[in-house]
């Protein structure tokens, strides 16, 4: 039965991974930007959702909805004035993940200043486990988790294999060349790639912020979570970010029927360790993608 | 006051060894390690066992931790090198984390949060380093001896390889170097060198904990380093004294609460770094060498 339950709360974790580390995917894929700072936007939808609702008391549709605006907003920004002017001179590696980091330190920093470095959390009823069987407790907000993984992973491939904007971006990944000459400005492709996959944290975030709680070094583990299930399922597969994320889930869960919680990070390390040695390519990477 | 330069002055000569050790892959190979302040912490806390265990001396002690410290790092670097730059971004962020875990809770070793103290004083050719003043001395001794090292290393055909492969790896490939080898070597060295400094804190401070070697201090690291000018000698030890003069600079400011002076120190070196990615990637004292590049971006 412990293992049922830990099954069950790795499924959840492991759905609110996938979504985050998709997000992760879909912007270095599209972009070949190595977007660390995705952290900070999964930060800044959660503080702002847990301000909202659990202080001010506002509607939670409001509050995901402003916690959607935030996200989008900081994604455009940092493809405007942080990823652009960078690219503009010389688009190293290098100086984009410096200057990403340095975001990410900046952000975690002030939240920890303006909303204090404690652990704080929203309860609502949705949080409440419900025990459904003797022994097997099971809160409505995994059940909604894992739907909405489902569903906004769905909906991304749809959107990317049907639309316009949707084939632009992953043109954009393989030719940017191309794209400008089918008279598309690669830049504003990007911002879409920017602008979803900043969105797509937000159940994430909230998700967090309603079941095992934030403080603001959060971002960190999202960022490690990202990295980790992006190259766990294969660099530039959106697919394989999804799965990566949700094996780190399980595999976190699982580990607690022999491990103490605080081994959780040991156990994710261990997973990408073993495919950056065995499987360096991922899941669904291409066999190239190791140079 | 006296007492206060002479510590700050140690403080500054251990954070500068790590720097230029950083710098060493940072800069020169273009391997960016999150995990630097995990060797420190290997380093100290090798150093502080073997001391009180077996009444080392302070050569012995450091050894050992600059052994283990470079057998880590071997295990790290070989498999997560041999693929792109992003894998051992991925794979030094994860292992400073488990080491995080592992420094707090192996506490037969490490003593868990509340840390090692009474570290016994180094002991140098059967002289107790006490004196502060003392300290002070060997501490700069090991950052000329450890900037020598480097210096030579980089000018030598192996320093060159690394510029090389930093540069345009496939190319250096195609000139029959062996590039995970020399990487891979780059990193070993300079988390050996890192140790020294994680020894020479142990005995400076005769208390170690695990906050010395978390996520941030690797950040803070990472930020000298960068702020100061990646590639150059000179640049991590001026981004050095810049980061650890801040916090003295910021407690001279009106209205600013005590609580925050640490937060407000890794905004200003945040801000610094972004600013610094934008207008001079080089850093402050990155003129003579071209910044780093690394085939992963988009050119």
């Amino acid at each position: 039965m412990l293992l049922l339950q830990l099954l069950i709360n790795g499924l959840q974790l492991g759905a609110i991974y996938a979504l985050t580390a998709v997000g992760f995917s879909l912007i270095f894929g599209a972009t070949k930007i190595f977007h660390v700072a995705h952290g900070a936007a999964f930060t800044i939808a959660a503080y702002l959702f847990w301000w909202t609702t659990a202080v001010k008391g506002w509607p939670w549709p409001l509050a995901a909805g402003l916690a959607v605006l935030a996200a989008v907003v900081f994604g455009l920004a940092m493809e405007r004035f942080i990823y652009r002017p960078i690219q503009r001179h010389e688009g190293a590696f290098f100086t984009v993940f410096i200057a990403a980091f340095g975001v990410q330190i900046i952000v975690q920093n002030l939240i920890g200043t303006v909303f204090g470095r404690g652990f704080v959390s929203v309860t609502t009823p949705l949080s409440r486990s419900v025990e459904v069987l003797p022994g097997l407790f099971v809160a409505p907000v995994a059940a909604l988790a894992i739907v909405l993984a489902v569903v906004g992973f769905t909906g991304l491939t749809i959107y990317l294999a049907r639309t316009h904007w949707g084939m632009a971006m992953r043109a954009l990944s393989e030719n940017p060349d191309l794209i400008r000459v089918f008279g598309l400005d690669p830049g504003r492709v990007a911002q879409y790639a920017f602008a979803i996959g900043s969105a797509i944290v937000v159940p994430g975030a909230i998700f967090t912020a309603m079941t095992a709680g934030l403080n603001p070094a959060v971002g960190a583990h999202v960022m490690l979570i990202s990295l980790a299930a992006t190259i766990v399922g294969g660099i530039g597969s959106l697919r394989g970010a999804a799965y990566g994320g949700l094996l780190l889930g399980l595999a976190e869960n699982l580990a607690l029927w022999r491990l103490d919680p605080q081994w959780s990070e040991a156990v994710t390390f261990v997973v990408l360790f073993l495919f950056i040695i065995f499987r360096p390519a991922g899941f669904f990477g291409r066999p190239h993608a190791a140079k | 006051m006296w007492a206060y330069f002479i510590n700050l002055a140690v403080l500054i000569s251990i954070n500068a060894i790590l720097a230029v050790t950083l710098n060493f892959i940072l800069g020169y190979a273009g391997i960016f390690s999150i995990a630097h302040a995990l060797f420190f912490g290997v380093g100290a806390y090798t150093a502080t066992f073997v001391a009180m265990k077996f009444g080392a001396g302070f050569l012995t002690a450091t050894a050992a931790g600059m052994l283990l410290a470079a057998l880590i790092s071997l295990a790290l670097a070989l498999p997560a090198l041999r693929v792109r730059g992003e894998y051992f971004v991925a794979a030094s962020l994860g292992l400073q984390m488990l080491a995080v875990t592992i420094f707090t809770e192996w506490k037969s070793v490490t003593g868990g949060i509340g840390g090692l103290t009474n570290i016994p004083p180094a002991r140098l050719f059967g002289f107790a380093v006490t004196q502060p003043e003392h300290f002070l001395l060997l501490s700069l001794l090991a950052l000329g001896l450890i900037v020598l090292v480097i210096r030579a290393l980089v000018r030598s055909s192996f320093g060159r390889s690394l510029k090389a492969i930093r540069d345009d790896e496939t190319a250096a490939w195609a000139y029959g170097k062996n590039v995970a080898i020399i990487k891979t070597t780059a990193v070993v060295v300079s988390s050996a060198l890192a140790a020294v400094a994680g020894s020479l804190y142990a005995f400076y401070l005769s208390f170690i904990n695990v906050e010395s070697f978390v996520l941030d201090t690797s950040i803070q690291l990472m930020a000298m380093v960068i702020i100061g000018g990646t590639a150059t000698l000179l640049g991590p030890l001026i981004g050095t004294v810049l980061i650890l003069l801040l916090p003295a600079a910021l407690s001279y400011l009106p209205y600013l609460p005590v609580t925050e002076i640490g937060s407000i120190q890794q905004i200003v070196y945040g801000l610094a770094m972004v600013l610094l990615m934008i207008y001079r990637p080089g850093g402050l004292w990155g003129f003579q060498d071209a910044p780093p590049s690394s085939k992963s971006g988009t050119a």
